[in-house]
């Protein structure tokens, strides 16, 4: 029996005959290439598209960052050169008190 | 496992579009349909190049895909209920180039009348002249559940071949009588 590997009877062998490959259509490799070819260069600049989006995010939420940073920074400064400003505006305002007081006290005198 | 063989689709799609289409036409019964699935095996090998390491494997791979592409098309037509032997019978008498010889035509239409899974292991046995080791493999059933459907498969042909046998040797007597 074939199962079994014994050979082939006439049957088998007219079997064999009959499922022999048939030749496939003619336009079968021309639709297989062109549904094939457009998905290629579609695929590749897909990845190139999220690579580039990928890129500008990165690129965007770097600057971002960089920028609240000196944003930040410069916001610090501003607020140190105001407090040295109003310490020093202190300091001649009580300088000022201080030398009348001296004045007043030595007119009195 | 490092493979030196680079696999060239193209390449590919020549020798193997026969094999592919053949498997799913007789399993579908259905040109159109035959020639849709052997495009997309052919496409979906293309997303698989990469991890194909042979000519061999390139060749297994295709029979294991197109027959699972066409049981599943079997399958969605069953649902929509649509007979595609129906079709195949249809099909078997127009084109005359198909034609190998009147009685392989009839054995092809006797396949058709087969339960599906009797269907693939025959077409297996005696397309792709594979071993029932190999379409185990191939369909990914038991060897025993694939010997059985061969045995009963051949068996069932066997039988339907003859009773139409004695019907085509009387048909080309009246022929050749007249």
């Amino acid at each position: 029996m074939l199962v079994e590997f014994e050979p082939m009877d006439d049957f088998e062998q007219e079997l064999r005959q009959a499922f022999e490959r048939r030749p496939a259509p003619p336009s079968l490799k021309r639709k297989i290439m062109a549904r094939r070819s457009p998905s290629r260069p579609q695929s590749h600049a897909v990845w190139w598209q999220r690579l580039a989006a990928s890129v500008v995010l990165a690129a965007m939420v770097g600057g971002g960052v960089l920028w609240r940073q000196a944003e930040g920074r410069r916001k610090g400064e501003l607020a140190r050169e105001q407090v040295l400003t109003a310490l020093r505006i202190t300091n001649h305002a009580l300088n000022e008190m201080n030398a009348r007081l001296a004045a007043r006290g030595r007119a009195q005198e | 496992m490092a493979h030196d063989w680079q696999p060239d689709f193209e390449q590919l799609v020549d020798t193997h579009q026969s094999m592919v289409y053949s498997l799913a036409w007789r399993m579908t019964g259905d040109r159109g349909l035959a020639e849709e699935i052997a495009q997309d095996v052919f496409l979906e090998l293309d997303k698989h190049l990469g991890r194909i390491e042979s000519p061999d494997h390139a060749c297994h791979w295709l029979r294991r895909v197109a027959m699972s592409r066409s049981a599943d098309a079997l399958r969605r037509r069953r649902v929509r209920g649509v007979d595609l032997w129906v079709e195949i019978n249809e099909n078997h008498g127009t084109p005359a180039e198909d034609r190998s010889s009147p009685l392989g035509t009839r054995l092809e239409g006797l396949l058709a009348t087969l339960p599906e899974a009797q269907r693939a292991a025959l077409v297996l046995r005696y397309q792709e002249d594979l071993t029932p080791e190999e379409i185990a493999a191939t369909l990914e059933s038991p060897l025993a559940t694939v010997k059985s459907h061969l045995q009963r498969g051949l068996k069932l042909l066997r039988a339907k071949a003859t009773a139409h046998l004695k019907e085509y040797v009387r048909e080309t007597k009246h022929v050749g009588g007249v």
